[in-house]
């Protein structure tokens, strides 16, 4: 281990950096020819393309998913046993109440988060 | 009287070869040392599953007379073979990749650049290092520390500078363990209320295509470009193919708990087992501690900044938070950027979007090791 090309710090952080960024874009660019020639892949939705275009756009149509999905009353539609599964999972958080309305969020944080709780530290 | 010469010998004898006898103030520091990393591990749950055996590992390893690392093959040994010979961070690795969710890197690949970006700490301490006076391998060795990766550190170390693999470890764990506390002071001190408040647009979902082929491709080309490590990316990759092919869930199970399980005792143990107070008690420890802070903070900067930039480049559309993940530490550093960002808005999800600079993270800090590798070999 004694044949190292330089022993300059700066040009070693320099090459090194180099490479990293260099396989990693490379890595980038295979990963978008993957999702190209992919051939399961559907066709995207145009509100995705839409939601790409710039931030502002994004947040409008955030704003329009969140106003689509108004609180949901519990007579109109969400059985007697969903009900009751939420219930006593706030029981078990030593919650007392009742359960007034149902809401559906378009976002699926909660689900990804107990996902990724399986996730170990490396 | 011949019982009374018989008595005094025997005792002589047992005196002689215990412990005792040849304990020095060395070992009762580094005992001390031991315990006080259980108490970390433990009570303050710093780490526990590492950081456990590590401590314990340092505890048995301060014993005189044990003759753990004699001619004689023993359980300890064998366990240091397994260190010595970089066999257990790859099978770490393979349990790893069958936990590793890698949809949200192919769901937006321009994260793989907050992994890359991140990967500046790990550079900053290597030429820290070589500046207070450590020669390059070690400095390589140590630099890597600033990718918070636990095994690519202990991967490197043995091959660079295996007298400094117990306190690069014990850094690198500790500063691991440290994420939450590290990490949120420098990124509120790098970015705007505005900035933490961004909001990103839902993932696209990925394909079982997308997610088998992967691995797949990412072997070939990353161990044909780096093949020094060939054994931690092809382990890794292999156990998130068992993970992704949806036929191999036994071996997928096995890879994630098991076999993880098994490796991570050993692998933390025989870590513990280089920390001796001779190898360990030196002022080049101190040294390492901090460079190895250095290097964390560097990263997180790093990342933060490119994610900065990435935010001017895309019109708002990346929240410059995500972009201290990229120093591996999966998923802890992707949990400080939802913390953070929740923190400035809350209902603000960035747990998914930081998750995939978190493990371009792990891959960019693998390559980080394998361009020293090539370079310093």
């Amino acid at each position: 281990m004694d044949h190292a090309v330089t022993t300059n710090p700066l040009i070693i952080m320099v090459i090194n950096m180099t490479v990293v960024f260099f396989v990693l874009v490379a890595l980038m660019g295979l990963i978008n020819l993957i999702h190209i020639v992919d051939p399961t892949r559907e066709k995207e939705p145009e509100l995705s393309d839409e939601a790409t275009e710039s931030a502002e756009n994004a947040a409008i149509i955030a704003k329009l998913k969140e106003s689509a999905s108004e609180p949901v009353q519990i007579e109109e539609g969400v059985s007697p046993e969903v009900i009751a599964a939420i219930s006593a999972a706030i029981s078990a958080y030593g919650i007392s109440g009742q359960v007034k309305a149902v809401r559906v969020i378009n976002r699926n944080g909660w689900r990804r988060n107990a996902l990724d709780n399986g996730i170990v530290q490396v | 009287m011949e019982f009374i010469n018989a008595f005094s010998v025997s005792l002589q004898a047992v005196w002689n070869d215990s412990g005792f006898s040849a304990f020095t103030v060395g070992n009762g520091i580094m005992i001390l040392v031991g315990l006080i990393l259980i108490y970390m591990a433990f009570v303050k749950e710093f780490e526990p599953l590492l950081l456990g055996p590590i401590a314990f590992g340092c505890i048995l390893a301060n014993f005189p007379n044990t003759g753990f690392f004699g001619e004689e093959m023993n359980v300890m040994k064998a366990i240091n073979y397994g260190i010595s010979n970089e066999i257990f961070p790859p099978l770490i690795f393979l349990g790893i990749g069958a936990m590793t969710d890698f949809s949200p890197l192919l769901a937006r690949p321009s994260t793989l650049l907050l992994g890359a970006a991140a990967q500046i700490g790990v550079f900053v301490a290597l030429g820290g290092a070589m500046i207070v006076g450590f020669d390059i391998h070690e400095a390589a060795a140590i630099g890597i520390i600033g990718g918070a990766d636990g095994p690519t550190s202990i991967y490197l170390s043995t091959k660079l500078a295996p007298h400094l693999l117990g306190a690069i470890a014990v850094a690198a764990y500790s500063y691991m363990s440290l994420v939450p506390l590290i990490q949120p002071p420098i990124m509120k001190l790098m970015t705007t209320q505005a900035e933490r408040e961004i909001v990103m647009t839902e993932l696209r979902t990925v394909t079982k295509f997308e997610r088998v082929v992967f691995p797949i491709v990412a072997t070939i080309f990353i161990s044909l470009l780096l093949p020094p490590i060939a054994a931690l990316l092809g382990c890794l990759m292999l156990g998130n193919l068992f993970r992704e092919s949806g036929v191999t869930d036994r071996l997928s199970d096995t890879a994630q708990n098991s076999l993880c399980n098994i490796v991570t005792i050993f692998l933390g143990t025989g870590t513990g087992m280089t920390m001796n107070a001779h190898d360990f008690l030196r002022p080049d420890t101190i040294l390492i501690i901090v460079l190895g802070l250095v290097a964390f903070i560097g990263g997180t900067a790093g990342g933060v900044i490119f994610g900065k930039i990435m935010c001017k480049a895309t019109g708002g559309a990346i929240n410059p938070l995500i972009g201290s993940a990229g120093v591996s530490a999966v998923p802890m550093a992707a949990r400080v950027s939802q913390l953070v960002g929740m923190r400035a808005k809350p209902g603000n999800y960035l747990l998914m979007h930081a998750m995939g600079p978190n493990v371009a993270g792990v891959i960019g800090t693998a390559v980080a090791a394998g361009t020293m590798l090539a370079m310093l070999k």
